[in-house]
C-alpha cells in the first residue's frame, strides 16, 4: 500500500485516489464544498486547499495520490489561501443566517468560524439576485445563498438523471435555475438537493420555518416505502427542548426526514417518499380495541381472540409485510401452527407514485417482504371458502372478499372504517414507536429505533401474538 | 524589415491564399514528403529539434506536448487548433487564416499524421466572419484536391477536418475550455490533471495548438529543424507574428525574427508612435501576457522597453512575456487608471463563472476600479484591489483568472501614483484619457 | 428548425461517430442565422434531433454572448470597446451612436432598424475602432465613415 504523509504523519491511501480523501479517511480534515464523494470532481469552490511540499497550494480534491507525497493541512500558505476563498464566497452573500433553516448545520456558517472569522473586506453594495424562486411544490431556491458549487447541478445530472437543474449565464451573474419545460416535481430523488446543498439555498418547503436545527435530534430509522429499506434519519424535537403548555403532539411531531448513509443500501440518498414519513406515520392512529366496532378495553378484545383462535375449524392469517423481523419470528413462534399463514402486501403503489427504478426506488412497497416470506412462503394467498377465521395484520386486506362466514380478527395501528367491521380489533403499535429490524429486498438487515410514545390502549404486536396464544383467561 | 520570414515570406496579393499560389510557394510539398517518407514519430522528432514553442500565451514547447501522446495506443486522438483569438490586442492568428490558411491546413495534416489523428478541428472565434470565409474555402480546395479525407495522397493516411465557430466567450480561447464548447456543454477550463494529452475531447489524447504555432509546422517540416533554429535566437527559436495596436503609428501584424531589437521595431518597423509623444508603457503580449507562466508584471515602462530584445528569455526576465504577440503601444498622457477599469471591465464579463475566486474577484475588482473612476475612491482601494489581485493569481481554474490579478498587480505597481492621485483628487491625473489627442 | 436538417446531416460527416452533440454549437448558430433569434421550438426540436438534454441546451444558450433567444433589430452595431479600440476613439464612437440613434448599448430603436451593443475585443485592433454590422466588421471607423454607413442600413 502506498504510504504518504499528511502533516509529517505516515499515512496509508489504501484504495484511495485523491489527497482530499485519504485526508478525510485518516482523520485529517480537509474543508470542501463543492466535492461530494457520491458526485464526480469539478474542483470550482477552490476551499480544498493544501500545501504540497515542493510544490506549493493546490486543491485536495482533484489532487493524486502518490507513494511519498508530503501534505500539510494547515501551513501558513494554507491558512491564508483557505481564508481569502472564504472571503470570496462571502462577498455577494447576504449572511441573513437569521432568517435561513440552514443556520445551525450550514458549511459556510461552520467554515466561516473555523476558518476566517474576519469582517468583511468589502465596501462594495452586495449583488442581489432572485430569493424564493419555486423549483417545485417541495423546494425553493434562494439564488442570493447560492455558492455555485453546482452540487444539486450535478446530482440531477448524474445521480437522479432527471436534468432539471442547471446553470444559466456566466460570471456572478451565474445562476442555478429549472429547466424551462419542466419542474423538480419531475426528480422523484429532488429533496436529496436539500442536504447536497451545503448552504441554505435549497429550502423544504414542509420544513421552512418550522424549527431551528439546533432543537431537533435524529433518530435512526429504517423507511418502510418500498422493499429497498433505505436507512434514514427521522428528526424531531429534542427532549430537553420539550415544549411544555403546548399540544404534546408537538415534542413528537417527525419534522423531517433525511437519509442515513448506508453504502450496503442506499448509498447518501433517499427518494422523496421517504422524507414524507412524518406523514405517513402522522395518519389518525387507532387507539381504542373494538368488539364488531363496539369499543372495549384491551384485555376484553384480546382474550375475545383467543377464543376466535382455539376455536375448531379453518383458520387462515395474512401476515403483515410491515412486521419486523422481531415480530415475523414471534408469530412464528406462538401462532403458526394454529394457521395456515399468507404474506400479504400491506401497501401497493399509488397513483402518481414510480413503480420502479434503476437507482433506489422497488415495486414492492412494503418494507419487509423479504423477511417475512422466508417465513411463510411467497404464495399468492389462497383462502378457502369454509375458513372460519381470518386473522388480518396490517393494512390492505380487502375484508370483501374474505369468505362471508369467517370470523375476522384485525390487527391495526391506523384509524380506518374497515375496524369496526372486524369482530375482533386490536390497535397495534408503529415502528416509530419500538425497535426493530426490517430485511430488505436484498437482505440487508437494519434496524429502527423508537422517538414517539406509544399511545394509550395500544399494544406491540411482539408481545400480542403469545398472549393471543395463551388460553382465554390467561393474564394479559 | 524585422529579420527574417518564415510565415509571411510572400507577397500578398488578391488570391495568395488560394492553394495553387500556396503551391506555387512549395506549399503541401513537406506533407508529401512525410507521408511518403517518414515515420509519424520522425515528424514530432523534427518538431522537437526545431525547439517551436507554442504562439498561444505560454511558450510551450510544441514537441514536449505532442510527446505526451502515444500515436499507436489504440486509442482516438484529437487535434485541434485553437483559432480563438480573443485575447486583447491579438489579431495575428487572423493573419494566418486570411493570408496563409493552407499554411495552417497542411501543417496539421502533418500534426494529425504524427499524433495518429483520424479527426482535427478549427476552432474559430464566432465573431470572425471573413477569416471564417477564408479558412472555410481553403478547406474545400483542399478536400477538393484529396487533401482532407479518405487516404490522402494514396498513403493510407485519413483525416477530417472540422471547422467549428464558436459563439462569443473570450474563455473558449483556453484549450480545455474549447473542448467542452465542441462537446456541445458550457465551456467550462477543465482541472488538471489530467493533462489534455491524457484525457481531452471526448475523454481522448488531444493537443491544442495555437493556430501560429501549427502553422510554422510546414516550414520546418519543408525547410528542416536545423533551418528553423537557424533563425531566431538559441532558446528563442523562429519567429513571432506581431499584432501591433494603440498609440502607433503603423499599426497591424509584422513577423518578427526572435531576438530582434525592441526599440528599433517600435521606431523603425511600426513607424512610431502616435502624436510623436513619447512612450509611457507597452503591453507585451495580449493585455493577458501572463496567462500561464509567470507572477510577473505585465506592462512594460519605456525604458525597460528601449533597452530590450524580443524573445521569450528576454522579456520573462523582465518581468514580462511576448503572450499572445498583442502589442499594445500607450503614449504619454494615457490615463492607466482607465486602462485597468477596461481591463477589468474585460475580466469581469468574461469570466465562465466556474471558480470562487474569479468568478467573485474579477467582479469585486470591477466594481472598486469603478467606484476610483467615479471619483468615489478610498485610500484602502488600492490594498483591496492587491489583495483580490493576489488571491486571483494561482487560485483558479484557468489562467484568466490569475490574468485579472496580474493585470491589476502589474498596473498598481508600475503607476501607483495615478491611483493615490485619482483617489485623492476624485479624477485623473490625465483627464482620463486614452486616445493619443 | 427543421429544414436545416439536410445541412446538419451534411456537417456531421465531418465528425467523428457518436458525438452528435458537438453540433449544438454550430446548430444553435446556423438556426440563428436562419430565423434571427433561437425559438423554444427550436429548442425542442434539437432536444429531439442531438439527443441532449434540453437543460444542456438552455445552459449552453446562456452562456454564450453571440447567442440570443429574442429577435432584436435589422442592424445589431455592435461597438467594441476594449483596449486599443477605447485608445483610438471607440468611446467617441460609441457616444456618437447613441447620440444618432437615441438609444444606450443593448437597446433597440423603436422602429426596430437598429439594436446597439458593446463587444470585448473583436480582434480588429490594428484596425481600430472597429464598428460589427450583424457579421461585417467596418474597421478604422471615422465620424465620416459612419454617416455613410448609417445611410445605407435601412
Ligand atoms: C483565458 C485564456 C484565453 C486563452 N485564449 C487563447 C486564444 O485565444 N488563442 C490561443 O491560441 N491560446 C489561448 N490561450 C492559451 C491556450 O490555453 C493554450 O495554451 C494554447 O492554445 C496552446 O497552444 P500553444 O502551445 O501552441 O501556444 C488562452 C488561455 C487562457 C487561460
Ligand atoms: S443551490 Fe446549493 S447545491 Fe446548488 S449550486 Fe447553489 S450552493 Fe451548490
Ligand atoms: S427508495 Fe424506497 S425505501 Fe428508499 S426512501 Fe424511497 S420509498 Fe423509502
Ligand atoms: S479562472 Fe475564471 S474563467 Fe477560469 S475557470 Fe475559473 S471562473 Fe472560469
Ligand atoms: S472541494 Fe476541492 S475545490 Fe471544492
Amino acid at each position: 500500500m502506498p504510504v504518504m504523509f499528511i502533516n509529517d504523519q505516515p499515512v496509508d491511501t489504501g484504495e484511495h485516489r485523491t489527497v482530499l480523501q485519504v485526508a478525510l479517511a485518516n482523520g485529517f480534515y480537509v474543508p470542501h464544498f463543492c466535492w461530494h464523494p457520491e458526485l464526480s470532481i469539478v474542483g470550482n469552490c477552490r476551499v480544498c486547499v493544501v500545501e504540497q511540499e515542493g510544490r506549493g497550494v493546490g486543491i485536495a480534491c482533484n489532487m493524486p495520490v502518490a507513494e511519498g507525497l508530503r501534505i500539510q493541512t494547515e501551513s501558513e500558505p494554507v491558512r491564508a489561501q483557505r481564508k481569502a476563498m472564504l472571503q470570496f464566497i462571502l462577498l455577494n452573500h447576504p449572511v441573513d443566517c437569521g432568517i435561513c433553516d440552514k443556520a445551525g448545520e450550514c458549511t459556510l456558517q461552520d467554515y466561516h468560524y473555523a476558518y476566517n472569522g474576519a469582517p468583511a473586506l468589502s465596501h462594495e453594495p452586495k449583488l442581489h439576485s432572485t430569493k424564493f424562486f419555486p423549483l417545485s411544490e417541495r423546494i425553493i431556491l434562494d439564488n442570493e445563498r447560492c455558492i455555485l458549487c453546482s452540487r444539486c447541478v450535478r446530482f440531477t445530472r448524474e445521480i437522479s438523471k432527471s436534468n432539471v437543474l442547471g446553470m444559466e449565464q456566466r460570471g456572478d451573474g451565474m445562476r442555478v435555475r429549472p429547466v424551462e419545460d419542466r419542474t423538480l416535481d419531475d426528480d422523484p430523488y429532488s429533496d436529496n438537493v436539500i442536504d447536497l446543498c451545503p448552504v441554505g439555498a435549497l429550502l423544504s418547503r414542509s420544513f421552512q420555518y418550522q424549527a431551528r436545527v439546533w432543537y431537533l435530534e435524529p433518530t435512526a430509522s429504517v423507511c418502510p416505502g418500498c422493499a429497498r429499506g433505505c436507512t434514514v434519519q427521522l428528526w424531531h424535537r429534542r427532549h430537553e427542548w420539550r415544549l411544555k403548555g403546548l399540544d404534546g403532539s408537538h415534542n413528537e411531531r417527525i419534522l423531517r426526514v433525511t437519509p442515513l448513509e448506508n453504502p450496503r443500501v442506499n448509498g447518501a440518498w433517499i427518494c422523496n417518499k421517504g422524507r414524507d414519513l412524518g406523514a405517513l406515520f402522522g395518519r389518525p392512529r387507532a387507539g381504542q380495541a373494538l368488539l364488531k366496532g363496539r369499543p372495549v378495553l384491551l384485555a376484553e378484545a384480546i382474550d375475545a381472540a383467543r377464543r376466535l383462535v382455539r376455536g375448531a375449524g379453518r383458520r387462515v392469517a395474512l401476515v403483515s409485510s410491515w412486521g419486523s423481523n422481531e415480530e415475523l419470528r414471534a408469530f412464528r413462534n406462538a401462532l403458526a401452527d394454529r394457521f395456515t399463514s399468507f404474506v400479504k402486501a400491506d401497501h401497493r403503489p399509488g397513483e402518481g407514485e414510480v413503480v420502479e427504478d434503476d437507482l433506489l426506488i422497488r415495486a414492492d412497497k412494503n418494507p419487509n417482504t423479504h423477511a417475512a416470506q422466508a417465513l411463510f412462503g411467497n404464495a399468492p394467498a389462497d383462502i378457502p371458502d369454509d375458513t372460519e377465521l381470518v386473522l388480518v395484520w396490517g393494512e390492505g386486506a380487502d375484508f370483501s372478499t374474505l369468505p362471508r362466514g369467517a370470523k375476522i380478527v384485525h390487527l391495526g395501528a391506523w384509524l380506518q372504517p374497515e375496524n369496526g367491521y372486524a369482530d375482533v380489533f386490536i390497535p397495534i403499535s408503529i415502528q416509530t414507536e419500538r425497535h426493530g429490524h426490517y430485511t430488505s429486498f436484498e437482505g440487508v438487515v437494519s434496524a429502527f429505533e423508537p422517538c414517539q410514545r406509544r399511545p394509550e390502549g395500544v399494544i406491540d404486536a411482539e408481545t400480542l401474538f403469545p398472549l393471543l396464544a395463551a388460553p382465554p383467561g390467561s393474564d394479559t | 524589415m524585422p529579420g527574417r520570414k518564415v510565415l509571411m515570406d510572400f507577397e500578398v496579393t488578391p488570391d495568395s491564399h488560394s492553394l495553387a499560389a500556396y503551391r506555387a510557394r512549395g506549399g503541401y510539398q513537406a506533407l508529401e514528403k512525410a507521408l511518403r517518407t517518414m515515420q509519424p514519430r520522425e515528424v514530432t522528432q523534427e518538431i522537437v529539434d526545431s525547439g517551436l514553442q507554442g504562439r498561444g500565451g505560454a511558450a510551450f514547447p510544441a514537441g514536449r506536448k505532442w510527446q505526451g501522446i502515444d500515436p499507436d495506443d489504440g486509442q482516438p486522438h484529437y487535434l485541434i487548433a485553437n483559432a480563438d483569438e480573443g485575447e486583447p490586442g491579438t489579431f495575428k492568428d487572423r493573419w494566418v487564416l486570411e493570408y496563409n490558411p493552407h499554411a495552417l491546413l497542411e501543417s496539421m495534416l502533418l500534426a494529425s499524421y504524427a499524433l495518429g489523428v483520424r479527426h482535427a478541428f478549427v476552432y474559430i472565434r464566432g465573431e470572425y466572419d471573413i477569416p471564417w470565409r477564408r479558412l472555410d474555402a481553403a478547406v474545400e480546395e483542399a478536400y477538393g484536391e484529396g487533401l482532407f479525407g479518405e487516404d490522402i495522397l494514396g498513403s493510407g493516411f485519413s483525416c477530417d477536418l472540422f471547422v467549428f465557430r464558436g459563439a462569443g466567450a473570450y474563455v473558449c480561447g483556453e484549450a480545455s475550455s474549447l473542448l467542452g464548447s465542441i462537446e456541445g456543454s458550457r465551456a467550462y477550463p477543465r482541472n488538471r490533471p489530467p493533462r489534455m494529452t491524457v484525457r481531452g475531447l471526448y475523454q481522448a489524447p488531444t493537443v491544442v495548438n495555437n493556430v501560429e504555432t501549427l502553422a510554422t509546422i510546414a516550414w520546418i517540416l519543408r525547410n528542416g529543424a536545423a533551418a528553423f533554429r537557424a533563425i531566431g535566437t538559441e532558446r528563442s527559436p523562429g519567429t513571432r507574428l506581431i499584432s501591433v495596436s494603440g498609440h502607433i503609428r503603423n499599426p497591424g501584424v509584422y513577423e518578427v525574427e526572435l531576438g530582434y531589437s525592441w526599440a528599433k521595431f517600435l521606431h523603425e518597423d511600426c513607424g512610431g508612435l502616435l502624436c510623436n509623444k513619447p512612450l509611457k508603457a507597452v503591453i507585451p503580449g495580449g493585455i493577458s501576457s501572463q496567462v500561464l507562466t509567470g507572477k510577473d508584471a505585465k506592462v512594460l515602462t519605456a525604458e525597460e522597453v528601449e533597452c530590450l530584445t524580443l524573445d521569450h528569455e528576454k522579456l520573462r526576465s523582465a518581468g514580462s512575456s511576448l503572450g499572445s504577440g498583442g502589442m499594445i503601444v500607450i503614449a504619454e498622457g494615457t490615463c492607466m487608471v482607465r486602462l485597468l477599469q477596461i481591463m477589468l471591465r474585460f475580466y469581469h464579463h468574461e469570466s465562465c463563472g466556474q471558480c470562487t475566486p474569479c468568478r467573485e474577484g474579477t467582479g469585486w475588482m470591477h466594481r472598486v476600479i469603478d467606484r476610483i473612476v467615479a471619483g468615489e475612491g478610498r485610500p484602502e482601494d488600492i490594498d483591496t484591489l492587491h489583495h483580490v489581485a493576489r488571491y486571483n493569481d494561482g487560485t483558479t481554474i484557468c489562467g484568466l483568472g490569475d490574468a485579472a490579478g496580474y493585470a491589476a498587480t502589474a498596473m498598481l505597481d508600475n503607476f501607483r501614483d495615478e491611483f493615490e492621485y485619482f483617489i485623492e483628487h476624485g479624477r485623473s491625473k490625465f483627464g482620463g484619457n486614452l486616445e493619443c489627442r | 428548425m427543421k429544414h436545416l436538417i439536410p445541412e446538419f446531416e451534411h456537417l456531421k460527416k465531418r465528425l467523428p461517430p457518436g458525438h452528435d452533440a458537438t453540433l449544438l454549437v454550430p446548430c444553435l448558430r446556423r438556426v440563428q442565422e436562419d430565423r434571427g433569434f433561437i425559438a423554444d421550438s427550436d429548442i425542442d426540436g434539437l432536444v429531439e434531433y442531438l439527443g441532449v438534454p434540453r437543460i444542456q441546451i438552455e445552459e449552453v444558450l446562456s452562456f454564450y454572448g453571440m447567442l440570443r433567444r429574442a429577435p432584436i433589430g435589422r442592424w445589431h452595431l455592435q461597438v467594441c470597446h476594449n483596449v486599443s479600440c477605447s485608445m483610438r476613439g471607440a468611446e467617441r464612437l460609441l457616444d456618437d451612436l447613441t447620440g444618432r440613434l437615441g438609444i444606450q448599448p443593448g437597446e433597440t430603436t423603436p422602429d426596430r432598424r437598429f439594436t446597439l451593443s458593446t463587444v470585448e475585443c473583436l480582434g480588429s485592433c490594428g484596425t481600430a475602432p472597429v464598428l460589427m454590422v450583424n457579421e461585417a466588421y467596418h474597421e478604422n471607423l471615422s465620424a465620416a465613415d459612419l454617416d455613410a454607413l448609417l445611410e445605407r442600413l435601412d
